[in-house]
């Protein structure tokens, strides 16, 4: 970012939430003058040092971004200069055409072809609140007609999944390069956005035009051959029922304007909790095993490793390579007893059975289907419909709590509002409370991946106080408890826990004695090694392997740790001042330590620089290989004429000017054909809950969100009078998240010392409501207090001619600590995003008055 | 965003409060009284030396009084010596440009003064058997060095309490340089009063009583001048005062403590016997509440 | 003499996030408004309020929006000691508790101060104030045992986003020209510098790239020193004495009047 010329900050308060961070775009504006802009309902801290700040209703962005990417399609310097035909017909699928029988949002007033009410998942899960869902089969490219795709070879002993993979190549897609092609994505994308006009954006957003239109003139005005354009964001975009597609609207702008893969571009996701970005790489996600790959499930054809290869294997492009990092990952958990006869072991694995996540899973333990929790590094009693987590909590028969803090969730038995106030008594609650004090991070080693995919090893400060150990120790020992405790089954399920790998048997005498695994060990094992000669670490992905000869627990973090003593994540040299350069020596970044992702479209077709000052990777004729100030996101030796072998599967399917070699076509996806369970396009919709209509089509909101229904989890009408604000609900940069790692803390409570809700002096006049009043705020699931913080950083909003209050609360507060306030999460719903399960905190409705 | 009178408006306060008030307040009289004894020892006739004695008894008690009350008021009060002593090198500490240090050592050296000539009045009044002190009474030119002496060094105790609020950077305090003239002047104005109050308490008629009617009187006049002028000097920090504070200004010390006293003074029949009495216990009142409304309304904006 | 230090503090980039207010309170230790257990005070994102004894660094907020919000600011500035070159506090101090050090930079020591308080009154800035937890009038050192360790201050250490900036003055000053001009070029044409000039209190070595009044920053327009009144003040109290001896004299040599007088009395 201190190399971009605009910085868009949108669905993040940048400055706030990421202060550290935010140092890259105040240097670039310091240095180089660079523009930042900040789109957000309040004018926060960002806006402060913004030089354009754009006021928009909370939910509203597609509608912003919608209107910029027509702006600038229509715009006279788009369609002029060469650099954004050449990067979007060569770099996007721009040019290809897509199925007849799919039917835009254009033709279907706000819905795509293939919506149908939604299969309820397997008797065992009803937990996955879908209420409907599309067949994706129409949103497919055209493609040359040809035999029917080569039948399924039989895999011999001996041989690998290539042969495999070889037959799920699927024929060449069709191109119109002149983008002439009604059915070309180019021409689809252009009439679907074409009703995102200035006019439409005001209405919609509440954003003045001309506001609107200054914000796409710098956007347009900082993009091109030698100017740069990056966009940050972060859960303000993902926390809607359409946050995915919010992403996308960017994604896809940032695309036509060549603003990927390039230095000071980008598409910047502001990651939340220290090594947010690490839990999501080796996963804590339960959708995905490691580095991205789909977790086993029930609900799909993965009886079989073989089934799951061919289900989820993408043939062409980099990710032809998926079934090495599976069958590696596969060693990783079961070791020697992991055979090509036993498949690895893939039978011993669990699968999925649907939706998972945070707000399945509560809706699941209400329904008493879930025995006992262990919350390690969570807050749930502060969580989303809190009284209605809390209400969970209560089902279960156990709940370990391990964490620094008595926090709001280890004393929800004895100090929760509804205790409080006797609607439940602690005598009737049977769950069994255990707490476990945790170390902090200075209090163990370890490494944490931020951001920009950087990993950085953190050495051990000071030994933990008393009891307190670390979450390693502690699934270290749990792990071998219940190995020891599943030895002698019989039981097919137990296999899994029989033959999993466990020894990370610390170094360290004084350690071992405490019981505190070997962090290195633990990624050593997440980097890679060969089963041949254990004492051989991976020097890469590149050498991972689908016969059993290699194991890594995560591919993509291969390499941080190519030799024992070699610890890449370990180091701290940065560049020499002044030069450009990626830092490739700090610390060390997943892919392969590339700094920019996909960084091939830094250079044109050819292989040369755009231009001289954005100069990052381009390819060396001479040496005959990919070179520059960073890592090449490419096969180092691919040239840039080479062309693709048909039929071909893998890299050899992609020509030398495809960028993104993630996918399968090699090309940065304008139109999103698969992927998505929402849509191929971003198309505006209203929050699940709004006070207004849908402006753009007759589709109020997105047609596939997800609704937990449930007696505590109403949902208000359309403008229903009874709560008429926009409320939405954020971050303050002097507290942490639910607040124990804040509110506990003397010198912090004393900046932020209570809950508040931030009001418009309109609003305030209208209700009759002061400054530091106690007011209350209620949504259709409860009421809350807080002050009154009326401030003119809130403003009305002009909807379609209606005046929208929109109020915002930071939702730091809890009932323990230093510093204690009403619980913001007893206002939110259970309501999610179907691609990601991502709840709607960031738009919903409420109203308030004078307590 | 309103713009302010001056750029005094931009420092805090140092919550001087009620200790400084009363400080202010002997120390005056302090100072005032020994520099009105002095005046009579050195000019007054014979008769009038027990006004003078008087002045010498109240002075040195309010001294004392004062370097407690000092003390006191610092939230290190065992600190109070690193005044004197600097306290890492123990040199002397003096700062001939901050009134503090130098309001310090005068205290100190008046302190003495005032017991010397206190102790030689005592003697002179038989209460002490001790002819040495005797001797420290006038006639003589050692009694006379002395008086003049503390005379001047007590008349700077009463006076350098204003200059000292006129060098910092408080609102009204320093936006005058006539806060030490007003306190001199008011210093003798009550210390007048208060030695008439004593005087007549003892049914005392030396002709000295007389004139120190008529010093009050003229005073209290000239304080009012002062007064003006201070009011005047203030230009637009005046608004300060627009307030309680400024009215707690106009009827406790303009009203009741000049206006009154004076029409007192010169029209002597109104109350009989006890005109002059109450005159100067107007004056003493209006005195006291020139200091509070001086010290607590800067401290307000 | 080491060369002068300070900071120049660049509020243009500042982002009011307080790092520097907490790594002041974490270096120097200092005690939290009533143990943290503070209340809102409902002017913007300032619940500390102002600096005194136990907030060294403190970080101001100010909204100025015009009510259609067609013109909007939000000002950030952390505000510290300015370490005056010709320091107020330094000059009062009665008990030369306030020292100047080898980095230019005005000290207060703790052990000799007595708690008086001139220095308070005498600050332009309204920096000092006592801290209950020593009693004595405390405010920044600018982390002078840092300086002697040979590291940076605490606060500008701590700030992500450079708008504190430590260093020498002379080299300072260069570099807050140059951002002025900057900006001048940029259209943000109100940039100017407080306190770089010898004009207020022969320099401020903590000076400020500001883009309003210094009022609206709560900073005086021109501070001045308190000694500007020692001279006028003494005159014209010495003035008073005299009048009042003189007076006096008169009074206590007429006897006539005096005798009068008494013979009136009936
Ligand atoms: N100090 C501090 N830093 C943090 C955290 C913390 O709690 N405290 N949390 C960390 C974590 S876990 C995360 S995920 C990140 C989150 O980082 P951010 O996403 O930046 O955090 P938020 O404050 O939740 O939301 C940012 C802004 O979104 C605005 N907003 C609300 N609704 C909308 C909308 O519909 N559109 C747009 N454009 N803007 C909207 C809000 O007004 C708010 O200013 O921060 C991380 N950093
Ligand atoms: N309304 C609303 N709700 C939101 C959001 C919002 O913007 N609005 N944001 C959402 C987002 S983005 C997030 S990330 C979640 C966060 O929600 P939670 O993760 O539930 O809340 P945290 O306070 O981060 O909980 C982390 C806990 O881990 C503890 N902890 C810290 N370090 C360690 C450690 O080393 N070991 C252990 N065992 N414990 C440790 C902390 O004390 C804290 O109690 O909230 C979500 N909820
Ligand atoms: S809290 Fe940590 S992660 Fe967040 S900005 Fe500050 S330093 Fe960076
Ligand atoms: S700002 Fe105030 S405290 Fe700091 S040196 Fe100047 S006068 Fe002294
Ligand atoms: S309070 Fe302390 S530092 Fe301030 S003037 Fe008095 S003695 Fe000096
Ligand atoms: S210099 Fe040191 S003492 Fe002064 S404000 Fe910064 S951290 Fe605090
Ligand atoms: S640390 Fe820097 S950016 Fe943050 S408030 Fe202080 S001065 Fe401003
Ligand atoms: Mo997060």
């Amino acid at each position: 970012m201190a190399d971009s010329d605009c910085v868009v900050v949108m669905g993040s308060n940048m400055a706030e939430n990421h202060p550290v961070a935010f140092r890259w775009p105040m240097k670039a504006k310091t240095e180089h003058g660079a523009k930042i802009i900040h789109v957000d309902p309040r004018f926060t801290r960002t806006s402060a040092v913004a030089d354009i700040y754009a006021p928009v209703r909370a939910g509203s962005d597609i509608a912003f971004l919608g209107g910029v990417i027509n702006y600038v399609i229509n715009s006279e310097k788009w369609n002029k200069d060469p650099f954004f035909k050449s990067f979007v017909v060569n770099y996007t699928n721009a040019a290809t055409i897509i199925n007849e029988d799919f039917k835009d949002a254009e033709d279907l007033d706000g819905v795509f072809s293939g919506l149908a009410p939604a299969k309820g998942g397997v008797p065992e899960w009803p937990f996955n609140g879908a209420i409907n869902q599309y067949d994706g089969a129409t949103w497919q490219y055209a493609r040359e007609k040809s035999g029917a795709a080569a039948a399924k070879p039989e895999l011999k002993p001996g041989e690998g999944f290539a042969p495999l993979v070889a037959s799920l190549v699927r024929p060449p897609v069709l191109k119109d390069e002149t983008l002439k092609n009604p059915r070309c994505v180019f021409q689809i994308v252009k009439r679907h956005f074409a009703r995102y006009t200035p006019e439409t954006v005001e209405k919609a957003t509440g954003c003045p035009k001309e506001t609107f239109l200054k914000v796409a003139e710098t956007i347009l005005a900082n993009s091109g051959a030698d100017r740069t354009t990056s966009f940050a964001y972060a859960v303000a975009w993902t926390q809607h029922t359409y946050g995915v597609q919010i992403i996308g609207a960017c994604a896809l702008l940032q695309l036509l304007l060549g603003n990927i893969g390039r230095p000071g571009a980008g598409v910047m996701a502001l990651r939340g909790h220290a090594s947010i970005q690490g839990s999501t790489d080796v996963p804590t996600l339960y959708h995905s095993i490691q580095g991205y790959l789909n977790a086993p499930s029930a609900l799909r054809k993965h009886d079989t490793l073989q089934d799951y290869i061919a289900t989820e294997t993408i043939p062409t492009g980099y990710w032809a390579n998926m079934p090495k990092f599976a069958v590696s990952y596969l060693k990783s958990m079961y070791g020697e007893a992991a055979t090509k006869e036993n498949q690895f072991g893939w039978d011993w694995h669990p699968k999925i059975l649907g939706d998972h996540s945070h707000m399945a899973m509560f809706v699941a333990m209400n329904a008493g289907k879930v025995k006992g929790m262990f919350c390690v590094g969570q807050n749930p009693a502060t969580s989303l419909n809190a009284k209605l987590d809390r209400a969970a909590l209560r089902k279960l028969e156990w709940l370990v709590v391990k964490d620094n803090w008595l926090t709001e969730t280890a004393n929800f038995w004895k100090n929760a509002p509804e205790v409080k106030n006797g609607e439940v008594k602690t005598a009737d609650i049977k769950t069994e409370v255990f707490y476990l004090p945790a170390t902090q991070v200075a209090e163990l080693e370890g490494t944490f991946t931020n951001t920009q995919r950087l990993l950085q090893f953190h050495h051990k400060a000071a030994e933990a106080p008393g009891d307190c150990r670390s979450d390693t120790l502690f699934y270290y020992d749990l792990g071998k408890r219940l190995k020891k405790l599943y030895a002698n089954s019989t039981a097919p399920r137990d296999e899994g826990f029989k033959n999993l790998v466990w020894d990370y048997e610390h170094e360290d005498e004084s350690e071992r004695k405490k019981g505190e695994p070997s962090a290195l060990k633990i990624l050593k094992e997440i980097n890679g090694f060969f089963t041949d000669d254990p004492a051989r670490h991976c020097a890469g992905f590149g050498e991972l392997k689908d016969d059993g000869s290699t194991t890594c627990a995560s591919w993509i973090y291969s390499g941080v740790y190519p030799a024992a003593g070699k610890l890449l994540a370990d180091r701290r040299t940065p560049d020499p001042p002044g030069k450009p350069g990626a830092q490739l020596n700090w610390g060390w970044a997943w892919p392969a330590n590339r700094r920019v992702m996909y960084n091939r479209a830094s250079s044109d077709p050819d292989g040369k620089p755009w231009s001289e000052r954005k100069k990052w990777v381009w390819w060396d004729a001479a040496a005959k290989k990919w070179v520059g100030y960073d890592v090449p996101d490419y096969i180092g030796t691919k040239p840039p004429n080479d062309k693709p072998k048909p039929g071909a599967a893998g890299m050899d399917a992609l020509p030398g000017t495809a960028p993104f070699i993630m996918r399968p076509d090699g090309q940065g996806w304008l139109y999103v054909p698969g992927g998505l369970v929402d849509g191929p396009l971003p198309t505006h919709y209203e929050p699940v809950e709004s006070p207004v209509n849908n402006l753009l089509y007759k589709q109020q909101t997105s047609p596939v969100y997800k609704h937990w229904k449930d007696p505590a989890n109403e949902l208000a009408k359309v403008g229903d009078p009874k709560f008429p604000y926009v409320i939405t609900t954020y971050r303050l940069t002097e507290h942490y998240l639910a607040g124990a790692m804040s509110r506990w803390l003397p010198w912090l409570t004393e900046l932020q010392p209570e809950l508040f809700v931030e009001i418009s002096p309109e609003l305030a006049q209208e209700k009759g409501i002061k400054n530091l009043d106690w007011c209350k705020i209620s949504s259709p699931r409860t009421v809350i207090r807080a002050k009154a913080l009326v401030t003119r950083r809130m403003q009305p909003f002009k909807i379609d001619g209606k005046v929208i209050h929109q109020v915002g609360m930071p939702w730091h507060w809890g009932y323990e600590g230093l510093s204690k306030g009403d619980v913001v999460n007893e206002l939110t719903s259970l309501i999610a995003d179907p691609n990601v399960s991502m709840h709607e905190a960031k738009a919903f409705v409420c109203n308030v008055e004078k307590a | 965003m309103n713009t302010f009178p001056s750029s005094t408006y931009f420092s805090a306060p140092p919550d001087w409060g009620w200790l400084i008030v009363f400080y202010f307040f002997f120390g005056g009289l302090a100072g005032g009284c020994y520099f009105i004894a002095a005046l009579i020892d050195l000019f007054g006739r014979p008769e009038d030396r027990p006004l003078a004695r008087l002045g010498y008894y109240i002075a040195f008690p309010c001294v004392l009084l004062s370097g407690v009350l000092l003390t006191l008021d610092l939230n290190r009060p065992l600190r109070f010596w690193h005044m004197l002593i600097e306290s890492n090198t123990f040199q002397p500490m003096f700062k001939l440009w901050s009134p503090m240090s130098v309001g310090s050592w005068a205290l100190l050296i008046f302190g003495i003064f005032s017991l010397v000539s206190f102790l030689g009045a005592l003697a002179e009044d038989g209460r002490i058997q001790s002819p040495a002190w005797r001797k420290v009474r006038p006639p003589g030119m050692l009694n006379g060095v002395i008086v003049v002496l503390g005379g001047l060094v007590g008349f700077y105790v009463a006076g350098y309490t204003g200059v000292l609020l006129a060098v910092t950077n408080r609102p009204i305090w320093s936006d005058t340089p006539l806060l030490g003239m007003l306190f001199v002047v008011s210093a003798a104005s009550i210390s007048a009063a208060l030695m008439i109050l004593l005087a007549h308490r003892s049914k005392w008629t030396m002709p000295g009583i007389g004139a120190l009617h008529r010093l009050d009187a003229w005073v209290v006049v000239l304080e009012f001048l002062v007064l003006i002028a201070v009011m005047i000097s203030l230009g637009p920090v005046f608004r300060a005062w627009v307030n309680a504070w400024g009215v707690l200004l106009f009827l406790g010390v303009i009203v009741l403590g000049m206006v009154i006293p004076s029409a007192l003074y010169w029209r002597r029949q109104w109350l009989g016997d006890r005109n002059v009495t109450t005159a100067a216990a107007l004056v003493l009142v209006g005195g006291f509440i020139l200091r509070l409304v001086i010290v607590f309304s800067a401290q307000g904006v | 003499m080491a060369e002068p230090m300070g900071f120049y503090t660049d509020t243009t980039v500042c982002i009011g996030c307080k790092a520097c207010e907490v790594a002041c309170k974490e270096w120097n230790q200092l005690p939290s408004t009533n143990g943290g257990v503070n209340t809102l005070s409902g002017d913007s994102y300032d619940n500390t309020r102002r600096l005194d004894g136990i907030h060294w660094r403190h970080v101001k907020f100010i909204e100025q929006f015009t009510e259609d919000r067609k013109d909007g600011h939000w000002l950030l500035m952390s505000d510290v000691c300015k370490h005056c070159v010709q320091a107020p506090c330094l000059e009062v101090c009665p008990t030369g508790a306030i020292v100047r050090t080898e980095f230019d930079s005005v000290v207060i020591q703790s052990d000799a101060c007595n708690g008086c308080r001139d220095c308070i009154s005498a600050c332009p800035f309204g920096v000092i104030e006592v801290n209950p937890a020593s009693g004595t009038a405390q405010k920044c050192t600018l982390c002078y045992d840092r300086l002697q360790g040979g590291m940076e201050p605490a606060c500008s250490q701590a700030c992500p986003t450079q708008s504190i900036q430590f260093g020498t003055i002379r080299e300072l000053h260069g570099r807050a020209q140059k951002r002025v001009a900057q900006l001048h070029e940029a259209g943000e044409k109100r940039a100017y510098l407080y306190g770089a000039d010898e004009k207020t209190l022969g320099g401020l070595n903590s000076f400020y790239l500001l883009v309003d009044k210094p009022e609206v920053y709560g900073l005086p327009p021109d501070p001045k020193m308190p000694t500007r009144n020692l001279a006028s003040a003494s005159w014209f109290s010495a003035l008073g004495a005299v009048v009042v001896g003189l007076m006096g004299i008169i009074n206590f040599r007429n006897r006539g009047a005096g005798a009068q007088d008494h013979e009136e009395r009936p």
